[in-house]
């Protein structure tokens, strides 16, 4: 168990500090290997996948279950390989959330996150079959 | 850039450890096979610059209040906290 810094604002609900260890970063921030994933009750099934080392800067993230109810992640064997994914089961995906100036947001259904949830080890996988996903999938307001 | 010239069929080693061959031609699109370790990350250029750019696009700052979206979970029947869903 870490106690990670807190941002000034933080509400304090926050409950998970399990570090996820990303050993190639995610694309364009490869230098970047260690995260956690923090969940407030009143943002589900909204979390934010925070970089460790630096509170402030944080992908908002949801499971694609939340999303889309069809989703068909084909995940190369190379990936489950190095994820050591024993069992479809041990994969937690989590799609990364762009947050538009406008109010509106895209979900990446393209490229998950993909965590090993024994291992905590995870990664930002390029599906096999990414092409029929849209990397910007649009979230409709409510 | 180093420029090689292949028939189908050869092979360009590099580092000892990733092999690329050209499998076949056809019209304008080649076909490449890649033997790598599975540490060493392969994509497709394009795929991996526009999810690069989606990812720097998405990075926020100071957790921004998150806007209403219409989700397939409610909250009221999936009282399931983050932690449940990871490292039991």
């Amino acid at each position: 168990m870490i106690t990670a810094e807190m941002t000034e604002t933080e509400t304090c609900q926050t409950e998970a500090r399990d570090i996820i260890r990303l050993p190639f970063g995610l694309l364009g921030f490869e230098h970047v290997k260690q995260y956690i994933l923090l969940a407030n009750p009143a943002e589900e099934p909204f979390m934010w996948f925070q970089m460790l080392d630096d509170v402030k800067r944080a992908f908002l993230v949801a499971p694609p279950a939340s999303i889309v109810s069809d989703y068909q992640p084909d995940i190369s064997d190379d990936e489950v390989d190095f994820l050591e994914l024993a069992d479809p089961a041990d994969a937690f995906l989590l799609n990364i959330v762009t947050l538009n100036r406008n109010g509106s947001a895209t979900v990446n259904l393209k490229g998950p996150i993909v965590v090993n949830r024994r291992t905590l080890i995870g990664k930002q996988v390029i599906l096999n079959n990414a092409a029929q996903y849209s990397l910007h999938h649009p979230l409709t307001a409510s | 850039m180093l420029i090689l010239s292949r028939k189908p069929g050869e092979s360009i080693v590099i580092d000892g450890r990733i092999v690329v061959t050209v499998i076949r031609l056809d019209g304008e699109m080649v076909k490449v096979g890649i033997s790598a370790p599975r540490e060493v990350p392969v994509h497709r250029q394009e795929v991996y610059d526009e999810i690069q750019r989606n990812n720097v696009e998405a990075l926020t700052e100071n957790r921004p209040r998150i806007p209403r979206f219409v989700t397939k979970q409610s909250s009221a029947t999936h009282r399931k906290p983050a932690p449940a869903l990871l490292g039991h």
